[in-house]
Order: C-alpha cells, then sequence, then structure tokens
C-alpha cells in the first residue's frame, strides 16, 4: 500500500491542484502460522552397537513459522511430548528423543514431557523455514514393542 | 482535481498499530512420533580358544583355564526369558584318545551367570535372565589332572546358544 501511495504521489503535478489528507486504518494484529512437512515419523528397529542413535525414516522434517508481531516482538517456536513413549505398560523417556535442527534462528534440543523445549526464536514479523532431524537413543534395555508418542509444537508471536 | 496525500498517513498507522493493538498470537502443530524395538540376541566370547597348560598330577590336581569374558546383549520383552547355554561338540579329542566332556566343569562370575558342567547331547545353562540387557560375566574351566590319561593334546568345541524370545 505505501509503494502505490508513492507511485500517485510522483505522477506529474497538474496546473492547479488542491490537496487533502484521507485516514487509512490498516489493522495489524498478531498472527502465528505454523507448518509442519510432515505428520508422523517412525524411527526403524535397529542394532544399537552399530545404530547406537536411530534416525527418522522420513528424513527430517520441514518447519515453516510465519508469524506477524511488533518490531521487537519475541517469536518461539517450542515442541512438549504428551508423555513418555509407551508400548503397552513399557515405556521409553522422552528424552531418549532428541534433534538437530537447521535454519536460521531454530536449534537442537531433546524432547521433554513436562517443559516445552525451544525449537526456534526470532524476533519480529516474518516467515522462518528451516528443518528438524529426529534420532531415537537405541539402547538394549528397551523392552520389545512399538513405542508411540505425540509432539506438540506451539508457536507463539508476543 | 484532488490529490490525496496517503503515504504520510499510511505509516503513521502503521506504526500506531505496533506499539499497541498486537495481542500475543499462538499456533499449535502436533507430530506423531512410534519407535520399533525388536527382539534381538547377541553374545561376545572374549576369547575363540582356551589352553590347559600341561601339570603334574600331584602338584595340580585340577587345571584350569583363564576366565574366559562373556558379554551377553538382549533386546526382549519386559518378562522374556534370555538364556545362554553351552554344548560341547563330544568329548576332549586326541586321535584315538579321549576324555569325557563331563569332566570339564566350570565356575561363572556376574549377575545371572551359573557354574555347570559340559554335556555333549544336553545342551547346558551358562546364565539365565529375564527382559531385556546386557550382562557381563566369565567362565572358567576346570579339568581334573589324572594320571590316567594318555598323553597328547585333547581338543573338544563347545558352542555357545543365546536366546531372546
Amino acid at each position: 500500500m505505501l509503494v502505490a501511495a508513492v507511485a500517485v504521489a510522483a505522477g506529474p503535478a497538474p496546473a492547479a491542484a488542491q490537496t487533502a489528507n484521507g485516514t487509512l486504518n490498516a489493522a495489524m494484529n498478531g498472527l502465528a502460522r505454523l507448518s509442519l512437512s510432515s505428520a508422523a515419523i517412525t524411527f526403524p528397529d535397529a542394532d544399537p552397537d552399530t545404530v547406537p542413535n536411530v534416525p527418522a525414516s522420513q528424513g527430517p522434517i520441514g518447519v515453516t513459522a510465519k508469524a506477524r508481531t511488533s518490531v521487537n516482538g519475541a517469536v518461539t517456536l517450542t515442541v512438549l511430548a504428551a508423555g513418555q513413549l509407551r508400548s503397552g505398560v513399557n515405556t521409553i523417556p522422552a528424552a531418549n528423543v532428541t534433534w538437530t535442527a537447521t535454519g536460521p534462528g531454530f536449534s537442537g534440543g531433546t524432547v521433554s514431557a513436562t517443559t516445552p523445549q525451544t525449537l526456534g526464536t526470532w524476533s519480529g514479523s516474518g516467515v522462518r523455514t528451516g528443518t528438524q532431524a529426529f534420532l531415537f537413543r537405541n539402547l538394549w534395555t528397551y523392552s520389545t514393542g512399538t513405542y508411540s508418542v505425540t509432539l506438540t509444537f506451539t508457536l507463539t508471536a508476543a | 482535481m484532488m490529490k490525496v496525500v496517503w503515504s504520510g498517513v499510511v505509516a503513521a498507522a502503521v506504526l500506531l498499530g505496533a506499539s499497541s493493538a498486537y495481542a500475543q498470537a499462538t499456533n499449535t502443530g502436533s507430530l506423531n512420533v512410534s519407535a520399533t524395538v525388536a527382539a534381538k540376541a547377541k553374545l561376545t566370547l572374549g576369547t575363540s580358544s582356551l589352553t590347559f597348560a600341561d601339570a603334574d598330577p600331584d602338584v595340580t590336581a585340577t587345571m584350569t583355564s583363564a576366565a574366559l569374558p562373556l558379554d551377553v546383549k538382549a533386546r526382549t520383552s519386559a518378562t522374556g526369558a534370555v538364556t545362554l547355554t553351552v554344548l560341547a561338540g563330544g568329548d576332549l579329542v586326541a586321535g584315538g584318545n579321549s576324555i569325557a566332556i563331563s569332566n570339564l566343569t566350570w565356575t561363572a562370575t556376574g549377575t545371572g551367570f551359573q557354574a555347570g558342567t559340559s554335556n555333549k547331547t544336553l545342551a547346558q545353562t551358562v546364565g539365565s535372565w529375564v527382559g531385556s540387557g546386557s550382562p557381563s560375566g566369565t567362565q572358567t574351566f576346570s579339568l581334573p589332572n589324572s594320571w590316567a590319561y594318555n598323553t597328547g593334546t585333547y581338543t573338544v568345541t563347545l558352542n555357545y546358544t543365546l536366546t531372546a524370545p
């Protein structure tokens, strides 16, 4: 809108002109939108001696965080597990899932079932894209089974 | 002609909004994570051969081997029975001479490991555990040193089997 207004102002000046002021109110409310390239990831079975940290079969997931906030408004993206990885009555600590990340403002971390862990922090409005590659700590002590947990990502634009 | 000058007004409106009109905005997404943990068993023997040195039966009534390290790794269900057994390939043999395999006994160290006597027909338990884990221990073999043995270098192969259901 600002560019269009400048173009009008830069046109040839008429022989006679009259000016008047108009008011345009543009409401720019805070907005946050998060998208993940995948809704699920799986860690395949592997020998703990040869693959101590198992990467997800799907590879890294893409993360896009769109935020509209104040000039210096804090934008944060966190991850929280709904609980431990569970297979029936057997569990594996959520902390045995870690991640590495790429992309400006994104950071690696360890999944927690109690405290949201930071995946990314930024300042101000913008669209930020990155990747998150999960790793599963592979131990001999695990009981056999198919373990699962849901991770909740929260994007906040202050 | 009327010319409306918007530029300064728009900029002011945007700045005003930046300082007072924003409220915290949040958006969430979810990711389902699953991990497959399948049964596995892995046994590592610290050495592939053991030797009893020759000795005077009156001085050394029982020949003793060096300790054999045993590393067990098993992944099974929470109540899965993990067992390690050993079965001799036959008697100790030197050409046409033999020493009954039942003369070969062992002691053991390590949680879940146990002493026993070698057998060539029935696998003997060296260790047993419940659930996943990676116990380790040692097995030390003994052979009575008898004047009745014929001279020779006697050998036998012991076959170990680790099972994790």
